[in-house]
């Protein structure tokens, strides 16, 4: 019988995937793709936890981080775009005019 | 729906929506004006503003609220926004391309710190955040051809991105174990139910999302950086606006909605309080550049705020609002005058600051009234904030922290006085005159008034910090 908790805990290895994903990549675009990954992460607990306690706020909350999500991805493309084309790189770690 | 409870921010998105109808009919020429048109609609905001003082009620099923916090805190946000505008007109004299996103995109900002204060549900609160974050990374990333603007705007953005992503991971955590969004219903299930790992997971999360916001050490990463790359500003919004709205975000979560759990959070945040005022003070200490040494002492004051939080008293929370507004007031000063001079010598370099006393005496002497204040040199409105947060983390048996609070003002006066003794004691290379135009300078005196009544007559705006938190405690 699968029960919440084995959609939380699957919601939580998707958030270290992404998580992990953010720390070793470098690449500007995986960069973007981990943070999908951390924000589906979200969304499968909270699309999971309405489901179960029967109530819709999680789904409705859902709807909004999905627009957030691509609207967030949109931005990060536009700017790997002025990278790509200012500094010729999608690497993070070549990105360093400013200090870190 | 009870539509009164967002007047200001349905206004502040009418003016986003006129200036976006503006910008696409108007022709180049014509678009100089929009900057005046943002300045108009934000005065005329901010006098809807002064008429909903003592309004309160909820609405919107819940989502949002309008009590006399939100109400503080909205004009703290609507006088940063003024500030912004004041300086955006001035930077956008020496930047060509079109000039109409950069206002939208500072209005769109503004209803979302705006929309954050009122908010009572987390849903509300995390779309209101985003919308805020949003709008800044594209400003922050808004000089398209300047490679460090866009680095800027990268780093902000990924950094951004994970905390977002942290603060709706910790919004399923709390859902899934309470089955809340709305804050006063949270309230009623965790004073009932004691804490679960899941729920305290969740508070963390949420704590370090918006910790992110604030700039709080660990997550501060991004300061620096995004200060030096961003457009003048920019970097003056998210120093005054973006730190103003995640206050309030934390202030309503922590001490409303998360009050049950009290005895979780307060030594988590004095210990990253104490951890973030000598960070972003010692790490100031070797700075060459002026927009990056206001970075880490905006992280230094993120501390000092933090401070007053963490004793979760009338007191603190008091002088936390408090001191918002003496912060405000300072930091905008030192940005204006920062954007002024940098428009004029086209440098951020601290050493060419030399002999700003020479080239305009006006100038020089507000920027030295705006660090000394932000230093706490008595009788500034810094001072008193100061003196009120340590006070605050005295009476809540925190001496340790009051001590490196104290520490910490001198530390932080010491780099201050290093620009002033470039700008004062230092001979001026070129010996051209400064001069800014009749606005700005009126801007400018506005914040120095400010500076110098809010540290003089503490009386009424104290008065009005502790009502605006009464209801809490």
């Amino acid at each position: 019988m699968i029960n919440l908790h084995h959609y939380l805990v699957a919601s939580a290895a998707l958030f270290v995937i992404g998580f992990v994903g953010m720390v070793t990549r470098r690449n500007a675009i995986l960069l973007l793709l981990s943070i999908e990954i951390l924000f589906n992460a979200a969304n499968l607990a909270l699309v999971a936890a309405s489901r179960y306690l029967g109530n819709l706020n999680g789904q409705i909350l859902v709807f909004f981080s999905m627009t957030v999500a691509a609207a967030e991805v949109s931005v990060g493309l536009a700017i790997a775009i002025l990278l790509v084309r200012h500094l010729k790189t999608l690497n993070a770690d070549e990105v360093r005019l400013l200090k870190w | 729906m009870n539509w009164p409870i967002l007047a200001v921010e349905l206004a502040l998105a009418a003016l986003a929506l006129i200036v976006l109808a503006l910008d696409l009919v108007w022709s180049r020429e014509q678009q100089e004006r929009l900057g005046a048109v943002t300045t108009v609609g934000l005065l005329l905001i901010l006098a809807l503003w002064w008429h909903q003082r003592g309004a309160s009620g909820t609405g919107f099923y819940g989502l949002a609220v309008l009590d006399r916090f939100a109400w503080y805190m909205k004009g703290l946000i609507l006088g940063a926004s003024l500030l912004v505008v004041t300086m955006t007109r001035e930077f956008l004299r020496r930047l060509p391309g079109p000039r109409g996103e950069l206002y939208l995109l500072l209005v769109l900002a503004a209803t979302g710190m705006s929309l954050l204060t009122a908010t009572a549900d987390l849903t509300l609160l995390f779309v209101s955040l985003e919308l805020l974050t949003f709008s800044l990374y594209v400003m922050t990333a808004y000089v398209r051809t300047d490679a460090r603007s866009i680095e800027a705007g990268l780093k902000y953005l990924i950094l951004g991105a994970v905390a977002s992503a942290s603060v709706l991971y910790g919004i399923a955590m709390l859902y899934s174990q309470t089955g809340h969004t709305r804050y006063d219903e949270l309230t009623l299930h965790l004073m009932t139910h004691p804490p679960t790992p899941a729920v305290l997971l969740g508070m963390l999360l949420i704590l370090s999302g918006l910790g992110f916001k604030i700039a709080m050490v660990p997550f501060h990463l991004w300061v620096p950086d995004v200060y030096e790359g961003a457009p003048t500003p920019v970097a003056a919004f998210l120093a005054v606006g973006s730190k103003t709205a995640g206050f309030a975000a934390l202030l309503r979560l922590l001490l409303t909605t998360l009050q049950p759990l009290h005895a979780q959070w307060t030594w988590v945040l004095a210990a990253l309080s104490g951890a973030t005022m000598l960070y972003g003070n010692l790490a100031a200490l070797p700075q060459k550049n002026i927009k990056r040494l206001l970075g880490y002492s905006s992280i230094g004051h993120v501390g000092y705020l933090l401070m007053g939080l963490s004793s979760a008293s009338v007191l603190g929370t008091a002088g936390v609002l408090f001191y918002l507004l003496a912060y405000l007031l300072m930091t905008g000063a030192a940005f204006l005058v920062v954007v002024a001079v940098s428009q004029r010598i086209g440098s951020d370099r601290i050493e060419d600051y030399a002999g700003l006393s020479q080239r305009s005496p006006f100038l020089a002497a507000a920027m030295f009234v705006a660090l000394m204040s932000l230093a706490g040199v008595p009788p500034l409105a810094g001072f008193f904030g100061k003196f009120l947060l340590i006070l605050s983390a005295v009476q809540g048996q925190l001496f340790w922290l009051a001590a490196i609070g104290a520490v910490n003002v001198v530390i932080s006066l010491y780099y201050y006085l290093l620009v002033i003794k470039q700008i004062y004691l230092r001979p001026a290379r070129e010996d051209t005159e400064l001069t800014v135009g009749l606005p700005y300078r009126f801007v400018l005196y506005a914040c120095l008034a400010g500076i110098l009544g809010v540290g003089i007559f503490q009386r009424p705006f104290l008065a009005l910090a502790t009502t605006a938190i009464q209801s809490w405690f």
